[in-house]
């Protein structure tokens, strides 16, 4: 289905809710989504609100279970396999380690401090808790996170210190794929340069990135390919230039 | 257990039609023959079953539940016209208890009587082991008041039944554990828990610590009976009693340093505190057992006889 | 890829009253009950099936009556089943169904094999007992005999599970909720077994105090690689120790996923309308 060279290769799918407590409403998120993505690409996803951005990483990662069609991921072994097919079991241990997603929001953790939640991260995914506690200093560095906040429970910190922290705990180690869901959107702009360049250096590691972003700034500097999506579909993709001329185009009219 | 001993429990388990001497207006051991097959069953079981308490049916005896009425009941059970009865209280031939249920014995079987345990062969006590060796030609019959050593852990008795069959002891390591953390010693000191046989779990009656080691690797019989209770169990001789311990807190038996018995100077037999009286002024030590006691100040003094 | 379970249950099943197997036609979610109307017995479990990897945890949700405790007490041996297998790798390479064990076997796998952590604690532990006396209890059943190394590893695991040391000799009974439950989880853990069975542990607590009981089993959890199975009708429970869960109503499994698909994209209406209830 795929060729060798892609990390991910997604044909035809699909996504429908049943709303059963709307007298089983359905409604079509994804209808028909065909996608693939090259080891160092970085893929932006661009659309309106409801386009289907947000749940189409979420049918990869399988946050939602897609309704049919085929995500095929090449696993750093080299192996390649169907996530939608595999048991939970087994997407579960290939999150974090083949596959990484960074939300919006950090996701309920117990009361700890960052540096111990990047570095339990890493422990995760099979680092070395040395090694991982290294690699989270470095990274919380490198996104402003003051030390002495190191070990404040991060339940009391704010919105954009919640955010880069789940930045670095979704990034401490390099996963095949990369899916990012808006992970800076709560960052003033000095903090948004900080996460943007670690990003940037992920793609030049050889990550394949799939990210949607609220801003068409961090697209244009980031994204080696934008793909448009539109009503669960996507529309056009190629050269940023091109797509995003589109879709301020699109803006204007 | 020696053959020739389970033999003797076994022959005498056998129908006996005509036991009483034409002298005894009652019969042999006050007991009827089926009385004492029963109590002889339960006893060959625990010896057969080291440490496991046999429920038996308790007859009522000339003496009240609670005197020494499980005791009795085996010793009837078990004497024969060939036997010498000694019976202690407290390691004391004399105690009135004692003298009763002797005489009891004696006369319903009109065998000899001795306080000496050389001559003895069936030793009836209540809360003492008698201070001399004792072997292959004695049983030890012990009265006990509350023979399941788990009633402090646990009162239903369900639950106390399968701790004994599942050998789960855990509850009794940790009330033994909070006696030490409590007091910084097992503060136990009579009817000490001991591991019988490596399986189940006695209390020692109520005799003290000083005399729990004596029942280790034993010659004797020992039978315990509580007849309020309704339980019989057996330490058959060449049998392991182990008190319960902790491998880093060793069982200690009862010594207070530089204690002597008063009446024979003695300071390697087990002493109990004589209170302080306003006649006699301050307390004092003297043997527990009284026969051993005498013998003892006669070995030192052979011209004097009994002291009064 | 993850055959390697610790834990492994299939077709459980519990009856209470007769058992006719005809009351599971007339019971289970579509038919909203689970009473039979036909033979008046209560089907509080039935076709019961999950594994659960060491590492794991695995979460069992649902309403009061779902079903969800009866499955723990029928895997922990509380309570007799009426039907099904449940294997532990630690018994005989998990080659024997547990449930066939005689009573006095089964129990025993409860001192190294298997660690049951109750909503209420006086369930767990002795509350007239002090905390090392109820860790005691435990180790002493495995067999320890060390007074001194019985200490030491009593205070390691209370000191592991946040109890102050210096109330290692008071009674459980003068302990607060969020205490008790802690000394419980030291208990549990005391013999490292390979699985342990969480029953609503943080229920019943005050909101900070349930807080700070969940940060410390999340973490126990992550530091044994213990394969654990967690028993609750909070999702916020379920969500922060468990990576995998199943849905229960009227004694069946009605859904099972990855516990963020099911929150995210629940698709039993039971399951849709519980998560809709979490979230209002």
């Amino acid at each position: 289905m795929s060729t060798h060279e892609h990390i991910l290769s997604c044909r035809g799918l699909t996504k429908d809710f049943v709303l059963h407590t709307i007298d089983g409403r359905r409604v079509e998120a994804l209808r028909g989504v065909d996608l693939d993505i090259l080891p160092g690409e970085h893929v932006a996803l661009a659309g309106s609100s409801g386009a289907g951005k947000s749940s189409l990483l979420k049918c990869i990662y399988r946050t939602y279970e897609p309704t049919s069609g085929s995500v095929v991921l090449r696993l750093r072994s080299g192996a390649e396999v169907d996530l939608p097919s595999l048991s939970d079991q087994e997407m579960a241990h290939l999150r974090g380690r083949d596959i990484g997603y960074v939300s919006q929001f950090l996701r309920a953790e117990p009361r700890r401090g960052p540096l111990d939640i990047v570095t339990r991260a890493g422990v995760s995914r099979g680092m070395d808790r040395a090694t991982a506690r290294d690699a989270a200093a470095v990274s919380l560095k490198r996104l402003n996170i003051e030390e002495k906040l190191w070990d404040v429970h991060a339940s009391v910190l704010s919105g954009g210190e919640k955010q880069r922290i789940n930045l670095a705990a979704g990034t401490i180690s390099s996963p095949q794929l990369l899916l990012l869901d808006e992970p800076v959107s709560a960052l003033d702009p000095a903090n948004r340069e900080a996460a943007l360049e670690l990003i940037g250096d992920l793609t030049s590691q050889g990550v394949a990135v799939l990210a949607v972003f609220h801003d068409i700034e961090a697209m244009e500097r980031l994204a080696s390919r934008i793909v448009l999506m539109r009503n669960g579909r996507v529309e056009m993709s190629g050269n940023p230039d091109l797509v995003l001329e589109v879709l301020t185009q699109g803006a204007r009219v | 257990m020696s053959t020739p001993l389970l033999q003797q429990v076994i022959d005498r388990s056998a129908p006996i039609d005509d036991a009483s001497p034409a002298d005894l207006d009652v019969n042999f051991g006050l007991l009827d023959e089926y009385s004492k097959r029963e109590i002889r069953r339960a006893i060959l079981t625990a010896v057969a079953v080291p440490g496991y308490q046999v429920p038996f049916g308790s007859r009522e005896m000339p003496v009240a539940r609670g005197w020494g009425s499980g005791g009795l009941q085996i010793s009837l059970a078990v004497v024969g016209p060939d036997d010498v009865v000694k019976v202690i209280d407290q390691g004391d031939d004399e105690g009135v208890n004692a003298v009763n249920l002797r005489r009891l014995i004696v006369s319903s079987t009109g065998i000899p009587e001795s306080t000496t345990p050389e001559d003895s062969t069936l030793i009836q006590t209540r809360h003492r082991i008698p201070e001399d060796p004792l072997d292959e030609r004695h049983t030890l019959i012990l009265q006990v008041p509350v023979p399941e050593p788990l009633r402090g852990v646990e009162r239903d008795m369900r639950e106390l039944a399968r701790m004994h069959a599942e050998a789960d002891y855990a509850r009794m390591w940790v009330s033994l554990y909070e006696d030490k953390v409590r007091n910084g010693v097992i503060t136990r000191t009579t009817g000490y828990p001991c591991l019988v046989h490596g399986r189940y779990v006695i209390a020692t009656t109520p005799i003290p610590r000083w005399d729990v080691p004596r029942l280790h690797q034993s010659r004797f019989l020992s039978l315990f009976g509580a007849g309020r209770e309704k339980r019989i169990y057996a330490v058959p001789p060449h049998t392991d009693v182990e008190p319960l311990t902790f491998e880093d807190v060793p069982f200690e038996v009862e010594i207070t340093p530089g204690a002597q018995c008063r009446s024979c100077g003695s300071s390697e037999s087990f002493l109990v505190e004589v209170p302080a009286t306003a006649a006699e002024g301050g307390g004092h030590w003297v043997c527990s057992d009284s026969d051993w006691c005498r013998r003892n100040r006669q070995r030192q003094h052979p011209s004097n006889g009994v002291e009064p | 890829m993850n055959n390697d379970w610790a834990l492994k249950v299939a077709s459980l099943g519990k009856i209470h009253g007769i058992t006719d197997l005809r009351a599971l036609e007339d019971t289970g979610p579509d038919i909203g009950t689970a009473k039979s109307a036909l033979t008046g017995s209560i089907v509080a479990a039935w076709d019961v099936g999950f594994e659960v990897a060491p590492g794991e945890a695995l979460g069992v949700i649902g309403e009061s009556g779902s079903g969800k405790s009866t499955v723990m007490r029928c895997i922990a041996g509380d309570q007799s089943s009426t039907a099904g297998e449940v294997y532990l790798r630690s018994v005989d390479n998990g080659r024997t169904n547990v449930l066939d064990l005689d009573p006095s076997s089964r129990r025993r796998l409860r001192v190294a094999d298997l660690a049951v952590v109750y909503q209420d604690p006086a369930e767990g532990l002795r509350l007239n007992v002090t905390a090392g006396g109820n860790i005691a209890e435990a180790l002493t059943a495995a067999g320890w005999r060390h007074f001194g190394r019985i200490r030491d590893r009593a205070a390691e695991l209370l000191e592991r599970t946040e109890v102050p040391l210096s109330r290692m000799d008071d009674l459980v009974g003068t302990f607060s909720g969020g205490m008790r439950q802690r000394v419980q989880l030291a208990k549990a853990l005391a013999n490292e077994p390979p699985v342990v069975l969480l029953d609503e542990p943080t229920t019943g607590l005050d909101a900070s105090v349930a807080a700070g009981v969940l940060d410390l089993i999340r973490n126990l959890l992550e530091e044994t690689g213990v394969a654990a199975v967690v028993v609750s009708h909070d999702f916020a429970v379920i969500e922060m120790l468990t990576t995998r869960c199943v849905v229960m109503n009227h004694g069946r499994i009605v859904e099972a996923g990855l516990t963020d698909r099911l929150l995210e994209d629940p698709h039993h209406p039971y399951s849709q309308r519980l998560v809709g209830a979490a979230r209002a």
